[in-house]
C-alpha cells in the first residue's frame, strides 16, 4: 500500500535514457530480448513455414526449411470448407464476450477494489472457486443447464459459458490494477460532483486502462480460442467456431497437418490483430489519465 | 472410480455372446422398402458423420444428394464430427435429451456402449434392417446388444501386414512372413542387408491385439466372465513384441505419434513392414516410394503366433438415437446408406470394406483394388468383446505397453496384471 | 480486511477505504434503509456477475457435491430418451468416494507431481514475466517490436501451441531432433521418455504463460509512480535497492493477484497435458484435472469419481488459497 500514500498525478519516470546506458549493458539487453524473442517466435514461425509446404510435407523424415513453397493449403482452407463462415462465428462469440467480459469484470472488480460491503469476501471467494473448479466437470452439467435454457448450438449460450471463465478472472485482475489507482481520485470525483457511476466511469476507468487492455485481451483469447465448450455445445458445423472448426482436419488416424497448419496461422491473425490494437494502451495508462487530474 | 455393471447387463453380455454366434436370430425386417409409406415419411435427419472430413465426407456428401433425389420430402442436415470428438459429444448431448443427432456414424466399440445406456433406437422391424441375412456376421454382431439390433454395418476392417515389396525381395524374402518368428527373421535380414528399419511398430493397444490374439490370448473370455488379459497367452503377445525391440528386429518405437511415425517410416521406405488397416491404403499409396509403383505395395494377413492367425475386427456402424424426433425418415437415411449399392458405391470411391456379402460382387466394389486385396485379409478378422465397456479397456493397456516400451517397467507379467487389475475396476462380477 | 468494522464501514487504509460514506444518498432514515444506503451500489456493481455465477457455477457445484457422495455413472441416473425409460438405481453411499480416492496410490502420485508442475511453471511464469516486463519498461529501442514479438505465444490459440509443440518435439518429423542431428547430437525422445516428458510439457507451459505474465506485470510497472524511482536515485540508492524497495512492493498488489489466478490456472491445466502428451508416456504427465477428465469422459461416464476428484481438486486449491491469504495479510494486503 506504498503508493497509494503518493500523491495522484504523476509524470512518467524519467529513468536512464539510453545514453546514460553503456555499450555492454545496451548489448546484454538487447542480447536478451533478441533470444526472448526468438524463442517466442520460433514455433510460430515454424508453422508458418509448415503452412507454406505441400499438403503431405509435414511428415516427411527429411526436415527441411523450405519445400517449394505455396499456398495452397491457405486456398483449400479458404475455398474449400466453411472457414469464412466459422471466422464470422468466433468474431461475433469473442467480440461479445471480449465488450460484456470486460464491462462486468471492471464493474465487479472496482466494486471489490473500493468498497467494504457485507458479502464482500463471498464475492471475492466465489470468483476465486469459479476458477478452481475443473471445467472438464463441468462441462456436463453445464450442458444440461443450457439445454433447459433452449442455449445449445447458438451463440449467447456459448457466450454465457466463456463468460464465466473469463469475467471471474478478469475481475480478480482489475481488481489490483484499481488497487493501485490512488482512492483520493474517486474522492475529487464525488468532490467535483460526480456521481458515482461517472466517477468510476470517467475517471478510474481510463487511468485502469493497461489493466483494461490485459482484460480485453485475456477475455478476447478466451473466447477466441476455445475448444471444449465450444466442442460440446455447437451441435451444428453451421455454427462452429474455428476452433472447433479446424479439428475437422483431424480424422480417426490422420491428420491433416498441412491444411491444419494454414488454418491456424489465419487463426492467429487477428488474435495478433487485436493485440496490436490494444497494446498501445499497455503503455499510456497512467499518464495519460492522471495529466488531466 | 468404480463402475456398476447391473445383473441385467451382465445377463445382456452373455445373451450378446449367444446371439453373435448366430445373426440369424435377429427378426428379420419387416417392412420393405416398397411398401407404400416410405414415399410419404417428411421430416428431416440430421447425421453426424465422424468420417474423414476432407477424404471422405464428399462421397458421403454424393450419397446423400442421391437419397433426397429418392425422397424429395426428406431433408438430410450433414454435420461432420470430428471422429475423436463425436463419442463424447453424442453422450453428453444424448443424456441431456438435446443437441444430439437422428443418425450417427458409430464405431464398432461404441454400440454396446450407448444402447445399454438407451440412447439408441432398437432398429428390428423397422426399415433400417433391411435384409439382415446379407450382413456379413461378424461386423454385423457388433450392431447387437441384448438380443437386439441398434445398429447396421457400415464398414468392416481389420489389421494386416504392409510391405514394402522390394525390400523384402533384396532382404531375399519374395514371401512376406507368415508367422511371428518368420516376421523376426525377416526384419532382421532387411535390417542387415538393407540397412533399412524391417519393422516399424506402432504402440497402441488396437495393434497390440494380433500378438495376444496369435498366441491364443484375448483381453477377456465374455462366456466365462473372465478377465483373460494377463493370461499366460496374453503375456506370451506381449512378450513377443518386447522381443521383437530387444533383439533389434524393430527399432524402439515412437509413443507419442506412433501410428504416424510408423506410417512416415513406411512411406518413406525407411521402414520394410508395418501393421496397418485398409483405410490406410490411399496414405501409403501416396508415399515416396509407392507413388509410381503402388505394385511394390504387399498386403498380407498378420502373421500367426503359436496358435493362430488373428486380426481385430473394426469398422463403423449407422445407429439411430432414440430420442430423435424423426424416427421414420431416419429408418429410411439408414437404409439407402447402408444398401448393398451405396456401400459398393463408398467402396469404389474410397476403398471401404463393405458389409454385406452381396456388395462385394457389384462392380463398383469388385473394380475396387484395395477391396480386392483386403478382402482374402478380413478372413483372419475376429470378434472383439461386445460389451459396453469395451471402450474403456484399451486405456489402461496402452499405459502398461507405453510403460515397457518406455523403459520404465521391464516385467511384462507384471504390467499386465496391473492391467488386469484395473479391468477389475471396470468391469464388477468379473473374475481374473 | 482485518480490521472491518461492524457496520462495514471502515477496512483498512489506502484504496481499500470504504468509499460508501460518500456514495450514500441523501435522506437515509432507518437503520435498514441506512444500511442499503450504504451498499445499494457495490452490491449493483456485483450483482450480475454474482447471479449468473451462482446459476451458471453454483448449480454444478452443488449438484458435483451430490453426486459424489452417491455411486452415479451414466448408467445407472434415469432419464427417459424416446422409447428408452432407464430408472434411478444409484445410491447414497457417503464419503466412500473421498476414502476411495485418497487410498488410491495414483491419486497421490498424480497430486504429486500436479504441486511439482504447477511450482515450477509458476514460479517460471512469474521470474521471466518479471524480467521481460522489467527489461521492455526501460526506454529502449524497438521496444513496441520486442513486445509483439514476445506476446506472441499469447495471440496463438493455445490448442493450435499444444500441436505445434508436439510437432515440433516428435522424435522423427520434429524439427527439434532434424537440428540435433544437424549438430551431430544424438536425438533426444522428448515426449516418450517419462522423465524428458515432464520437461517438454514444463517447456510449453512456460512458453505459453510467459507473456500473459509479461504483460500483467508491465502493466503493473506502468503504476508504479516515477518520483519514488527520482527521489530513491536522489538518495544514492542502487538498482537492486529499487527493485527490491520500490519495484517489487509496487507490483504486489498486481503480482499476489496473478500469482494466485496463475496457481489455479497452472493447477489446472488441462490444454498442454492433454493435447501434447495426452498423459503419457503410461500415465507419467497425467495431472489431476486430466485425470479426472479421463474419469469422467471415458467410457460409461463415472460422474460420482469425477464429481469427487473435482472436489478434491477444488479443496486442495481453496486450501492452498488460505494459506497464500494469511500470507499476503502478513505483509500488509487485505482482501
Amino acid at each position: 500500500m506504498t503508493i497509494a500514500a503518493g500523491p495522484a498525478g504523476v509524470g512518467r519516470a524519467k529513468q536512464k535514457g539510453p545514453k546514460g546506458r553503456s555499450t555492454a549493458a545496451s548489448i546484454a539487453l538487447h542480447g536478451t530480448l533478441a533470444v526472448a524473442s526468438l524463442i517466442a517466435v520460433f514455433p510460430v514461425v515454424w508453422l508458418l513455414l509448415t503452412s507454406i509446404k505441400p499438403r503431405n510435407a509435414w511428415d516427411s523424415a527429411t526436415v527441411t526449411l523450405f519445400d517449394h513453397p505455396n499456398l495452397g493449403n491457405y486456398a483449400f482452407v479458404l475455398s474449400q470448407t466453411k472457414f469464412l463462415r466459422w471466422l464470422v462465428n468466433t468474431l461475433i462469440v469473442a467480440g461479445a464476450t471480449t465488450v460484456i467480459g470486460v464491462l462486468l469484470a471492471a464493474s465487479t472488480g472496482y466494486a471489490v477494489s473500493r468498497f467494504r460491503f457485507p458479502g464482500f469476501r463471498s464475492v471475492m471467494w466465489m470468483l476465486l472457486i469459479t476458477q478452481m473448479f475443473p471445467v472438464a466437470i463441468l462441462i456436463v452439467p453445464l450442458y444440461n443447464l443450457m439445454a433447459g435454457l433452449g442455449l445449445i448450438n447458438t451463440f449467447p449460450g456459448l457466450m454465457i459459458a466463456y463468460l464465466t471463465t473469463a469475467v471471474p478472472f478478469c475481475a480478480w485482475m482489475l481488481k489490483g490494477y484499481f488497487d493501485t489507482i490512488p482512492v483520493q481520485i474517486d474522492e475529487a470525483g464525488q468532490v467535483d460532483g460526480l456521481t458515482p457511476f461517472g466517477t468510476f466511469w470517467r475517471l478510474v476507468l481510463p487511468l485502469a486502462k493497461p489493466g483494461l487492455a490485459v482484460a480485453a485481451f485475456y477475455s478476447f483469447i478466451t473466447a477466441w480460442a476455445e475448444v471444449a465448450y465450444a466442442t460440446t455445445f455447437m451441435t451444428g458445423d453451421e455454427s462452429y467456431t474455428l476452433a472447433v472448426g479446424m479439428q475437422s482436419f483431424v480424422s480417426e488416424y490422420r491428420a491433416e497437418w498441412g491444411y491444419m497448419t494454414a488454418s491456424a496461422v489465419l487463426i492467429a491473425i487477428p488474435a495478433a490483430v487485436v493485440f496490436l490494437l490494444v497494446q498501445r494502451h499497455l503503455v499510456t495508462g497512467l499518464t495519460a489519465g492522471a495529466t488531466k487530474s | 472410480m468404480r463402475r456398476v455393471i447391473s445383473a441385467v447387463a451382465a445377463a445382456a453380455a452373455l445373451a450378446l455372446a449367444v446371439s453373435a454366434c448366430g445373426s440369424d436370430d435377429s427378426p428379420k425386417s419387416a417392412a420393405p422398402a416398397t411398401s407404400a409409406a416410405p414415399a410419404d415419411v417428411t421430416g428431416t435427419v440430421t447425421w453426424w458423420d465422424t468420417s474423414d472430413a476432407t477424404n471422405e465426407g464428399p462421397a458421403f456428401k454424393e450419397l446423400i444428394a442421391d437419397f433426397e433425389a429418392k425422397y424429395p420430402k426428406i431433408k438430410v442436415s450433414y454435420v461432420n464430427v470430428p471422429f475423436g470428438e463425436a463419442q463424447n459429444k453424442f453422450q453428453t448431448a444424448a443424456q441431456a435429451g438435446s443437441g444430439a443427432p437422428d443418425v450417427i456414424r458409430a464405431e464398432v466399440g461404441w454400440v454396446a456402449q450407448f444402447a445399454s445406456l438407451g440412447y439408441l433406437a432398437p432398429l428390428d422391424g423397422t426399415p433400417a434392417v433391411d435384409n439382415a441375412d446379407d450382413f456379413l456376421p461378424g461386423p454385423a454382431s457388433a450392431g447387437k446388444y441384448d438380443g437386439k439390433t441398434y445398429a447396421v454395418p457400415q464398414v468392416t476392417d481389420t489389421l494386416g501386414l504392409l510391405y514394402n515389396k522390394e525390400l523384402l525381395a533384396k532382404a531375399g524374402h519374395n514371401e512376406p512372413p507368415k508367422t511371428f518368428d518368420e516376421l523376426k527373421q525377416t526384419a532382421l535380414d532387411v535390417k542387415s542387408k538393407t540397412g533399412v528399419d524391417g519393422l516399424t511398430l506402432n504402440v497402441d493397444s488396437y495393434f497390440l491385439l494380433p500378438f495376444i490374439y496369435g498366441e491364443g490370448g484375448d483381453l477377456l473370455d465374455i462366456d466365462s466372465k473372465k478377465i483373460t488379459v494377463s493370461s499366460a497367452q496374453a503375456v506370451a503377445g506381449v512378450q513377443k513384441v518386447m522381443d521383437l525391440i530387444s533383439s533389434s528386429a524393430a527399432p524402439k518405437p515412437t509413443i507419442k505419434d506412433s501410428y504416424v511415425a510408423a506410417e512416415t517410416a513406411f512411406k518413406e521406405g525407411k521402414t520394410a513392414m508395418i501393421f496397418n488397416g485398409p483405410w490406410s491404403m490411399s496414405d501409403n499409396l501416396g508415399g515416396k516410394v509407392f507413388k509410381d509403383k503402388p505394385d511394390n505395395l504387399g498386403v498380407a494377413p498378420v502373421p500367426a503366433g503359436s496358435v493362430k492367425a488373428a486380426g481385430p475386427t473394426g469398422g463403423h456402424t449407422y445407429a439411430v438415437y432414440a430420442g430423435s424426433g424423426n424416427l421414420d425418415a431416419s429408418y429410411l437415411f439408414v437404409q439407402y446408406m447402408d444398401s448393398a449399392e451405396s456401400q459398393a458405391k463408398l467402396a469404389g470411391k474410397l476403398g471401404l470394406l463393405p458389409t454385406r456379402a452381396s456388395a462385394y460382387s457389384l462392380p463398383d466394389a469388385s473394380g475396387s483394388p484395395v477391396v480386392a486385396t483386403w478382402k482374402s485379409v478380413m478372413e483372419t478378422a475376429v470378434s472383439r468383446p461386445w460389451i459396453p465397456e469395451q471402450g474403456q479397456l484399451f486405456q489402461p493397456l496402452v499405459e502398461g505397453y507405453q510403460d515397457l516400451v518406455s523403459g520404465k517397467e521391464s516385467d511384462v507379467q507384471k504390467v499386465m496384471d496391473g492391467v488386469a487389475q484395473k479391468y477389475q475396476g471396470l468391469l464388477k462380477g468379473w473374475s481374473l | 480486511m482485518a480490521a472491518q468494522a461492524v457496520d462495514g464501514t471502515v477496512a483498512g487504509g489506502g484504496p481499500a477505504r470504504d468509499q460508501a460514506a460518500l456514495h450514500r444518498r441523501p435522506g437515509g432514515q432507518g437503520p435498514v434503509r441506512r444500511f442499503i444506503g450504504r451498499h445499494w451500489y457495490a452490491w449493483a456493481l456485483t450483482a450480475p456477475v454474482v447471479i449468473v455465477t451462482l446459476v451458471l457455477v453454483g448449480y454444478p457445484l452443488v449438484r458435483g457435491v451430490y453426486l459424489s457422495l452417491t455411486d452415479a455413472t451414466e448408467a445407472n441416473v434415469g432419464r427417459t430418451i424416446g422409447m428408452n425409460v432407464i430408472p434411478s438405481t444409484y445410491e447414497f453411499v457417503g464419503l466412500k468416494n473421498y476414502t476411495a480416492a485418497l487410498a488410491d496410490p495414483e491419486f497421490l502420485a498424480t497430486l504429486g507431481w500436479t504441486v511439482l508442475w504447477t511450482a515450477v511453471c509458476v514460479t517460471l511464469h512469474y521470474g521471466l514475466g518479471l524480467g521481460l516486463a522489467i527489461l521492455l519498461n526501460r526506454p529502449l529501442r524497438f521496444r513496441s517490436f520486442y513486445r509483439v514479438l514476445l506476446v506472441l505465444p499469447w495471440a496463438v490459440p493455445a490448442f493450435v501451441s499444444a500441436f505445434i509443440w508436439r510437432y515440433i518435439f516428435s522424435a522423427k518429423y520434429g524439427v527439434l531432433n532434424a537440428m540435433l542431428n544437424a549438430a551431430g547430437l544424438p536425438a533426444v525422445a522428448w515426449l516418450d521418455d517419462p522423465a524428458v516428458a515432464k520437461i517438454s510439457v514444463i517447456v510449453v507451459n512456460v512458453w505459453l504463460g510467459v507473456p500473459f505474465m509479461m504483460l500483467a506485470v508491465l502493466g503493473g510497472l506502468q503504476a508504479i509512480p516515477g518520483e519514488l524511482y527520482e527521489a530513491a536515485s536522489m538518495d544514492g540508492a542502487t538498482p537492486w535497492q529499487r527493485f527490491r524497495y520500490i519495484t517489487l512492493p509496487g507490483l504486489r498488489p498486481v503480482a499476489s493477484t496473478v500469482v494466485l489466478l496463475g496457481t489455479i490456472w497452472t493447477f489446472n491445466q488441462f490444454a498442454v497435458i492433454f493435447l501434447v502428451t495426452g498423459g503419457g508416456p503410461g500415465t507419467s504427465t497425467q495431472i489431476l484435472v486430466t485425470n479426472a477428465y479421463r474419469l469422467a469422459f471415458t467410457g460409461i461416464r463415472d460422474y460420482a469419481g469425477s464429481a469427487t476428484w473435482g472436489l478434491l481438486i477444488l479443496l486442495i486449491l481453496s486450501a492452498m488459497t488460505v494459506i497464500y491469504r494469511r500470507a499476503l495479510r502478513r505483509t500488509g494486503e487485505a482482501w
